[in-house]
C-alpha cells in the first residue's frame, strides 16, 4: 500500500499495517527531518525493520541530497541478512508499482570468513584463520614480490578485482552476503573487497555494529562513510556494552611474552632492512617529521569518520623525536614493556586511574605522556614500511601500543585494575592488567558526531531515558511504543510463592536454600505437563544453572519433567550449544515437546528467536543481575555515578530487567504467536523491577497476578493457553491491530493512534 | 555352476554334510558346498535365505555347523579335518558373523512386509488363514499379485506408520524396589531393554557381544545398573567396568553430533556473531585454557550431568526418527561426495544449505497476517479410527441454560394451571376404544408389525455370519485369481487356469459345502 506519513509518499510492500508502525514511520519521518538522533522502542515481531526501511528508502528518493546513505547496522549474522531479505521485498515492491527499474545499491557487509570465496581460504573455520590467511596473499608487499617471484601465491580474486574491479561500479541492485559471493564467482572478484569498496557508494549498507563502533576496524572500513547518512542501530539494548569492549584492552603475562618475541621480530627485521635497504628508514623518517598532516586535513574536511584511538590533538603534531626512528621505537617499546612486566608483579588487586598510572610510569621508567599518545600510529607506520604481512601475528605488540595510545589519551572514562589471581582460583598466580572502559559515549561519540541522524532502536529499551544519558547524546525523538493487540496474546505472570508459601527469590541469600530449588523445579514440572510443545527457562548465570540442574537431578525433579518433555541445556561450549538448540527445535517441530534450559546474558538470550510452537512459555528463573562483585562493574558503576548521576541500584536494576525483558521477549515474535511469560521471582512484582520492563510487556500485568504460587499460576496458564488455542483469524484483527488503507486514512482511527502513541 | 566371477572369500576342505565328504565355499552372496571329486555344489544357500547359525557346544567330539534356513530347514556342515577342525569351524563361523547381518536386512525386508501387512489388516490375514493355511492356494501365489501391486503403486502407507517413539524417562520409570535384604531389585521389561537398546546403540552392541557368551543375560542387567554409566557419575569410572567403554562411546558420540554442526544457521550460534573481538580487546575475558584446569570436582560433575542430558535427549530424539533420517544422511553423503572434487564445488556452491537458509529467512521475514491473501497451510488429518474422532467425548445433553426466574415462572404457571383443572367429563373416549388403541401400541400389536420383521443379520447368530463372511471373501479372491488370468497369453496362465485354479476352486467349493452341511447338522 502507499502511505502518506506526513506528506512524504512511502510505499509499504503490504496490504495491511499495524497501528503503531504508522506511529513509528511517523516518529521517524519527524527524526529525520530534525536531522537529529532518535530513541524508538516498538517490541519484536511489530514490522520494526520493515517500518524503518520503507519509510528511510521513501526519504531517500524523495530527498536524494538530504540523505544519501543508509547505514543499517544490526548485531548478528542472521539479523543483517533478514534485512536484506525484507530490503529486497520493498525493492520489488517499488518496482511493481512505479514501474521503473531499480536504481537503488543495497548490500550486505560482513567478515571474510562469510564472504570469501578462495576455495583454500574460505575452508578454514575460524574467522581469525581466514583473516590472517588473506592478509598473506594479499598484503601489497606480498604482491609486489610476484613481479620478481611468480611462484608466490596469491589470490586471484583479489587480484582480478585489483585489476578491473573498481573501474565499474557494482551495478544497481540488492546483494545480499550470498548474492555478492555468486556475482564475486561470476566476475572472478573477490567479494568482501568488493562490498568493502562498493559500501563507500552504495545507497544502503547493512553490516555489523563493529564496523561503525570498533575503532580498529571502522577505521579502514567506514572511515570515508558520507556525513548525510542515516545510521540505524537495530536491537541497541546493549549498545553500551558493545562500545566498552571494543574499548578495553586486557593484558596478561602471555601477552607481555608475545608482545616481547614481536619486539624481536622487530629488531631482526629493521637489522635485515638497515643492511639492504636503509633507504627506506630514511623515507619513513621524513614522512613522520611531517607528522599525521594528510589525516589532520582529511578529517577537518570531514571526510573521515574520527578515530577514538586517534585523537584530534595528534594529528596537528608531528611524531615525537624520541620514537621517530626505529631502533628508537623498540627501546621504547622495551621499556615500556619491562615497566608493564613489573606492574604484573603485584601480590594484592591495585586500581588506579589513567593519570596515576602515567605518573607512576613516567617516575619508574621515564616515559613521558606524549610519546605514549603516538605509540599505536608509530607502530602502524614501522609495520607498513617493514612490509610485514600477517597483522595477526603482530596483535600482541599492536594491543599494547594501543592501550598505551588511549591510557595517554582519556583521563577520564577508563580505569587500570591489576589483579594477581582469579577471584575464584586464589592460589594459582594469573596476573591480569584490565585497563577498562567505563564510558560507552567514548566509542560512539564519532557516530553521534559525524552522522546527522543516529536512530537508536529495539524491542526493549525503557527505560528510554537511560540511553542517551550513558551514551551522551541528546535525542530529538524518544518513544516507546506499544503492540496494539486483538486479543493479549502474552501473558506475563510473576510467581512470588511456591505452593508451601515459601518465597521464590534467586536471590544471594536464599540461592542454595533447597526449598527455593525444590519450588523452582516444581514450577517447571507444573508447567511442562501443561504447555504444550516448547518452554525456554532462563537462569541468572551458568553457575546458578549447574548448581541447580545438579539438585533437581538428584531430587528426580529432572526424571519426572522428562516424562512430559525432553531436556535440553545450553552449556558454555557454543557448537554443543547449536547442536543442543537444533535438536530441541526438532523436538519441538516433531510433536514430543522439549525444554531448554538457558542463561540470561547467553548466547541463546540474544541472538535466538523462539517463534510459535518453538516457546509458549518462557520461564525467568530470578532476576538477572549481573556479578556484582566484580571490581571492573565497581568501578563503572561509581563512574556512572559521579558522571551521570545514576545510581548503582538504578543501573543495576534496569541492566537486570532489560536482559529479562530481552528473555521473556525471544517468545513473542509477531501478534498471530502467543505465550506465557513467567517471572519466578518475587522481586518482580516491586514497583521499582516491574518499572522498568518495556511498556508492551508492563502493561498485561494485571495487580492479580503480581504475587502467584505456583498452583495459581498453572491454573492461569492453562486457562490463557486454552483461550490461545482457538483458532485467530484475520478478520479478528482487522481494525483493532491491523489496519487496511482506508481504515487508516479515516480520521476517528488517525486519532486514536496518536492517542495510543501518546500515551507513552 | 559358479558363476566366474563370483568371489570366493572362504574355503574349507574336509567338510562332511549328510556324511559325504567335500568343500564348503563361501562367497560373496552364498555359501555352498560340494562333494568331493565333483564340480557342482549339491548344496547352494542364499546368504539372504539363511536365519542363523548354530554350533556345536566345544566340549562335543563333533564339530558341527548348521545353518537354519527361514523356511526351517537346516542344514548340517560337519568338520572333519581332525588337527584344524575346529580352527575351521571358527572362521567359517567368523566370516558369516559378519556376511549374515547383512543380508538379513535385505531378506527379512520382504518377510517384514507381509508380516506387518498381515498384522495391519486383519481381513488380509483372514484371507490369508482361510487360502493358504488350509493350503487351498500355495503363499507364493497368495502373495504374487500382492506384493508387487503394493510396492509399484503405494509405498505409501508403509511410510506412513509412524514409529512409536521412546519415553523420554524410560529410565526414570525403572523404580528400584528393596527386596529386604541390602539389595535393590530393578524391574525390567521388554519394552524398556528395548528403549534402552534403541537409546543407546553402544549398550546393545556390548550386551550382543557379551550376551550369553561371556554374561547371562541377568547379569548383564546387575552389572548395567550398578555401572556408574547407569548413575552418571562419569567423575570416576573404573576400567574394568565393561560399560566404560560405552561411556566413551557415548562422548565420542556427542562430539560427533556436535561437529556434524548444525543445519539450520539460524541457530547455529558459532556462526552468529560477525566479528568477534580480537584477543586482549574486552571486558569479559574468557579463559578457557585456565577454567578447565581449575575447575573443582563438583563442577566438573555438574558440567557432566548437563552434558548426559543433551546427550540423552538427542538419543531418544533420535530413536524416535532414525527411519526418517537415513535418507536424509544419504542425500548430504552424495552431496559431499560432489563436493570431494574442488572445482565443481567452487562453482556450484552447495545448493542444499543455502536453500534451507533462504527458506528458513524467508519464514522468519513473513508477517502473515499483513498479507492478503493468507495461505491455507493445512495438515491432512491421518485417521486411524475416525469413528473415536466423529464420536469423541460429547457433552452428556445439550445444555441450555434456564435462569432460576424461568423456573419460577414455570413452577407457578403449573401451580396455577393445576390449581384450575376441572376434567371435561362429557368428551372422554370409551374403555373398549381406549384399550384397543393400547394393543395396538403395544409390542406384536397391530401398529407395533413392523418390529416383528427382525432383519436377517440379527436372526443369524454373529459366529455363523463370520464364517460365512469369511468364505466369501475367500472364494472372492479365488475368483479375482482366475480372473487375472483372462486373457490367457501365456503358457503359464494356461497351466494355472486349466491346472491347480480349477483344483483350488474345487476345493473352495467342497469347503464351503462342509461348512454347509456341518451347520445344518448342528441345527438340526
Amino acid at each position: 500500500m502507499k502511505l502518506n506519513i506526513e506528506g512524504l509518499l512511502v510505499y509499504f510492500p503490504y496490504d495491511y499495517i499495524y497501528p503503531e508502525q504508522y506511529s513509528y514511520m511517523l516518529e521517524l519521518k519527524r527524526t529525520l527531518d530534525a536531522k537529529g538522533h532518535g530513541v524508538l522502542e516498538m517490541p519484536s515481531g511489530t514490522g520494526k525493520t520493515i517500518s524503518l526501511l520503507s519509510l528511510i528508502v521513501a526519504y531517500q528518493k524523495a530527498f536524494p541530497l538530504d540523505v544519501t546513505k543508509l547505514i543499517y547496522c544490526s548485531r548478528t549474522v542472521p539479523e543483517i541478512e533478514k534485512v536484506v531479505e525484507e530490503l529486497r521485498k520493498l525493492m520489488e515492491f517499488y518496482a511493481k508499482e512505479t514501474g521503473e527499474v531499480n536504481n537503488f545499491l543495497a548490500l550486505a557487509l560482513s567478515s571474510r570468513k562469510n564472504l570469501c570465496i578462495h576455495p583454500e581460504v574460505s575452508s578454514l573455520r575460524f574467522g581469525k584463520e581466514v583473516d590472517g590467511k588473506c592478509h598473506s596473499l594479499t598484503a601489497s608487499y606480498i604482491r609486489a614480490q610476484r613481479h620478481s617471484n611468480p611462484d608466490q601465491p596469491v589470490c586471484r580474486f583479489y587480484e582480478e578485482f585489483d585489476a578491473v574491479g573498481r573501474q565499474v561500479p557494482l551495478p544497481a541492485g540488492i546483494y545480499n552476503l550470498d548474492d555478492l559471493k555468486d556475482f564475486g564467482r561470476r566476475k572472478g572478484w573477490c567479494p568482501y573487497y568488493l562490498a568493502r569498496y562498493s559500501i563507500l557508494h552504495a545507497n544502503i549498507v547493512v553490516y555489523s555494529y563493529h564496523y561503525l563502533l570498533d575503532p580498529k576496524i571502522a577505521d579502514l572500513v567506514s572511515k570515508e562513510l558520507a556525513k548525510k547518512s542515516v545510521v540505524v542501530f537495530d536491537e541497541a539494548h546493549n549498545i553500551d556494552n558493545v562500545c566498552i569492549d571494543s574499548m578495553s584492552v586486557n593484558i596478561t603475562r602471555r601477552t607481555l611474552d608475545r608482545c616481547q618475541s614481536n619486539v624481536e621480530t622487530l629488531q631482526h627485521t629493521i637489522q635485515k632492512i638497515k643492511d639492504t635497504d636503509a633507504a627506506k628508514l630514511r623515507e619513513e623518517y621524513r614522512r613522520l617529521v611531517e607528522g599525521l598532516k594528510e589525516a589532520n586535513v582529511a578529517r577537518e574536511t570531514d571526510v573521515y569518520l574520527a578515530n577514538p584511538v586517534l585523537p584530534d590533538e595528534i594529528l596537528q603534531e608531528a611524531v615525537p623525536g624520541s620514537i621517530r626512528t626505529a631502533e628508537h621505537f623498540l627501546g621504547f617499546l622495551r621499556r615500556f614493556l619491562e615497566y608493564l612486566k613489573s606492574r604484573l608483579r603485584v601480590h594484592h588487586v591495585v586500581q588506579e586511574s589513567a593519570p596515576q598510572f602515567l605518573k607512576d610510569i613516567f617516575e619508574k621508567v621515564c616515559i613521558d605522556r606524549k610519546p605514549l599518545r603516538f605509540c599505536a600510529e608509530r607502530l602502524q607506520s614501522l609495520l607498513r614500511t617493514l612490509e610485514i604481512a600477517d597483522i595477526a601475528d603482530f596483535s600482541a605488540v599492536t594491543l599494547i601500543s594501543n592501550f598505551a595510545t588511549l591510557v595517554s589519551t582519556y583521563s577520564l572514562g577508563f580505569t587500570i585494575i591489576i589483579e594477581p589471581f582469579d577471584d575464584r582460583t586464589p592460589t594459582i598466580a594469573n596476573p591480569v592488567l584490565h585497563f577498562s572502559c567505563m564510558d560507552p559515549s567514548i566509542a560512539i561519540k564519532p557516530v553521534f558526531q559525524r552522522f546527522q541522524s543516529v536512530v537508536i532502536t529495539s524491542g526493549t529499551l525503557s527505560p528510554l531515558d537511560i540511553y542517551p544519558k550513558i551514551l551522551d547524546f541528546r535525542p530529538v525523538t524518544m518513544a516507546s511504543f506499544t503492540m496494539t493487540l486483538a486479543r493479549t496474546c502474552l501473558c506475563p505472570l510473576i510467581v512470588g510463592r511456591g505452593n508451601d508459601q515459601v518465597a521464590l527469590s534467586s536471590k544471594f541469600e536464599t540461592r542454595e536454600d533447597f526449598a527455593v530449588i525444590r519450588n523452582y523445579g516444581n514450577l517447571l514440572l507444573e508447567m511442562s505437563a501443561i504447555v504444550p510443545d516448547g518452554i525456554v527457562a532462563f537462569f541468572t548465570s551458568y553457575v546458578y544453572m549447574e548448581n541447580i540442574v545438579a539438585s533437581w537431578y538428584e531430587q528426580g525433579i529432572l526424571e519426572n519433567i522428562q516424562r512430559n518433555k525432553l531436556i535440553f541445556i545450553e552449556t558454555q561450549d557454543a557448537a554443543e550449544t547449536s547442536m543442543a538448540l537444533e535438536k530441541y527445535q526438532e523436538a519441538c517441530e516433531n510433536g514430543r515437546g522439549a525444554i531448554l534450559l538457558s542463561v540470561a546474558r547467553g548466547k541463546v538470550s540474544e541472538g535466538i528467536d523462539f517463534v510459535h510452537h518453538f516457546g509458549r512459555a518462557v520461564i525467568m528463573f530470578g532476576v538477572p543481575y549481573v556479578y556484582t562483585q566484580s571490581r571492573i562493574l565497581k568501578a563503572r558503576l561509581e563512574y556512572l555515578r559521579d558522571q551521570f548521576q545514576i545510581r548503582e541500584n538504578d543501573f543495576l536494576t534496569f541492566d537486570a530487567m532489560r536482559h529479562a525483558a530481552q528473555c521473556v521477549g525471544r517468545a513473542i515474535r509477531g501478534k498471530t504467536d502467543y505465550g506465557l511469560m513467567i517471572f519466578a521471582d518475587k522481586r518482580y512484582a516491586r514497583a521499582d523491577k516491574r518499572g522498568k520492563l518495556p511498556r508492551w510487556i508492563q502493561e498485561h500485568i494485571s495487580d492479580g497476578s503480581l504475587n502467584l504460587t505456583v498452583d495459581e499460576t498453572v491454573q492461569l496458564s492453562k486457562h490463557f493457553l486454552r483461550q490461545m488455542a482457538q483458532p485467530f483469524r484475520q478478520e479478528d484483527q482487522l481494525g483493532l491491530s491491523l489496519l487496511t488503507l482506508e481504515q487508516l486514512q479515516s480520521e476517528d482511527m488517525l486519532k486514536k493512534i496518536a492517542q495510543i502513541a501518546h500515551q507513552a | 555352476m559358479a558363476s566366474l566371477s563370483e568371489e570366493v572369500l572362504l574355503v574349507v576342505k574336509k567338510v562332511r554334510q549328510r556324511k559325504q565328504d567335500g568343500t564348503l565355499y563361501l562367497m560373496a552372496e552364498r555359501i555352498a558346498w560340494g562333494p568331493e571329486g565333483k564340480d557342482r555344489f549339491t548344496v547352494s544357500h542364499p546368504y539372504s535365505d539363511i536365519r542363523c547359525q548354530k554350533i556345536s557346544p566345544d566340549g562335543k567330539a563333533k564339530v558341527q555347523l548348521q545353518l537354519v534356513l527361514h523356511t526351517g530347514e537346516s542344514t548340517t556342515f560337519h568338520f572333519a579335518n581332525e588337527s584344524t577342525a575346529l580352527k575351521d569351524r571358527e572362521a567359517a563361523k567368523e566370516l558369516l558373523q559378519q556376511l549374515l547381518p547383512k543380508f538379513k536386512k535385505k531378506a527379512n525386508k520382504e518377510l517384514e512386509e507381509k508380516n506387518r501387512m498381515l498384522q495391519e489388516d486383519p481381513v488380509l490375514f483372514q484371507l490369508y488363514k482361510d487360502l493358504v493355511v488350509s493350503q487351498v492356494i500355495s503363499a507364493e501365489e497368495f502373495w504374487a499379485n500382492r506384493l508387487g501391486g503394493l510396492n509399484n503403486s503405494e509405498p505409501a502407507p508403509c511410510s506412513n506408520k509412524q514409529e512409536v517413539g521412546i519415553s523420554g524417562a524410560f529410565l526414570a520409570d525403572i523404580r528400584p524396589q528393596t527386596d529386604g535384604c541390602n539389595g535393590l531389585r530393578y524391574n525390567l521389561t521388554t519394552d524398556i531393554i528395548e528403549s534402552i537398546f534403541r537409546t543407546y546403540p553402544a549398550v546393545k552392541q556390548k550386551y550382543s557381544e557379551n550376551v550369553p557368551h561371556s554374561l547371562t543375560e541377568k547379569e548383564f542387567w546387575t552389572r548395567f545398573f550398578q555401572s556408574h554409566y547407569f548413575h552418571r557419575d562419569r567423575i570416576n569410572t573404573g576400567t574394568q567396568d565393561i560399560f566404560s567403554e560405552c561411556a566413551k562411546q557415548d562422548e565420542k558420540g556427542l562430539m560427533s553430533l556436535v561437529n556434524k554442526g548444525v543445519k539450520n544457521p539460524l541457530v547455529d550460534l558459532l556462526s552468529l556473531e560477525d566479528k568477534t573481538l580480537d584477543e586482549g580487546y574486552g571486558i569479559k575475558q574468557a579463559l578457557p585454557s585456565t577454567s578447565n584446569t581449575n575447575k573443582t570436582v563438583k563442577e566438573s560433575s555438574n558440567a557432566a550431568i548437563i552434558k548426559r542430558f543433551n546427550h540423552h535427549s538427542a538419543m531418544v530424539l533420535a530413536a524416535g526418527s532414525r527411519k526418517n533420517e537415513v535418507p536424509a544422511d544419504q542425500a548430504s553423503e552424495t552431496s559431499s561426495t560432489d563436493g570431494n572434487s574442488r572445482d565443481s564445488d567452487f562453482f556450484q556452491p552447495p545448493v542444499k544449505k543455502v536453500c534451507v537458509f533462504t527458506v528458513k529467512l524467508q519464514e522468519a521475514i513473513e508477517y502473515e497476517d499483513l498479507q492478503r491473501e493468507s495461505k491455507q497451510k493445512t495438515v491432512a488429518l491421518n485417521l486411524k479410527k475416525s469413528d473415536r474422532y466423529a464420536h469423541g467425548p460429547v457433552p452428556l445433553q445439550s445444555q441450555k441454560y434456564t435462569t432460576s426466574q424461568d423456573i419460577i415462572n414455570a413452577v407457578n404457571c403449573i401451580q396455577h394451571e393445576m390449581a384450575h383443572y376441572k376434567p371435561n367429563l362429557t368428551q372422554v373416549m370409551s374403555s373398549t376404544a381406549a384399550s384397543s388403541a393400547i394393543a395396538a401400541l403395544s409390542p406384536g400389536g397391530v401398529l407395533m408389525q413392523g418390529g416383528a420383521q427382525q432383519a436377517i443379520n440379527q436372526m443369524v447368530p454373529s459366529d455363523i455370519q463370520g464364517e460365512l463372511k469369511h468364505l466369501y471373501v475367500a472364494a472372492g479372491e479365488l475368483l479375482r485369481h482366475f480372473w487375472s488370468c483372462f486373457p490367457v497369453n501365456t503358457s503359464f496362465l494356461e497351466d494355472k487356469l486349466t491346472g491347480h485354479l480349477e483344483e483350488m476352486l474345487q476345493t473352495a467349493y467342497s469347503k464351503f459345502h462342509i461348512w454347509q452341511t456341518r451347520r445344518m447338522m448342528r441345527k438340526t
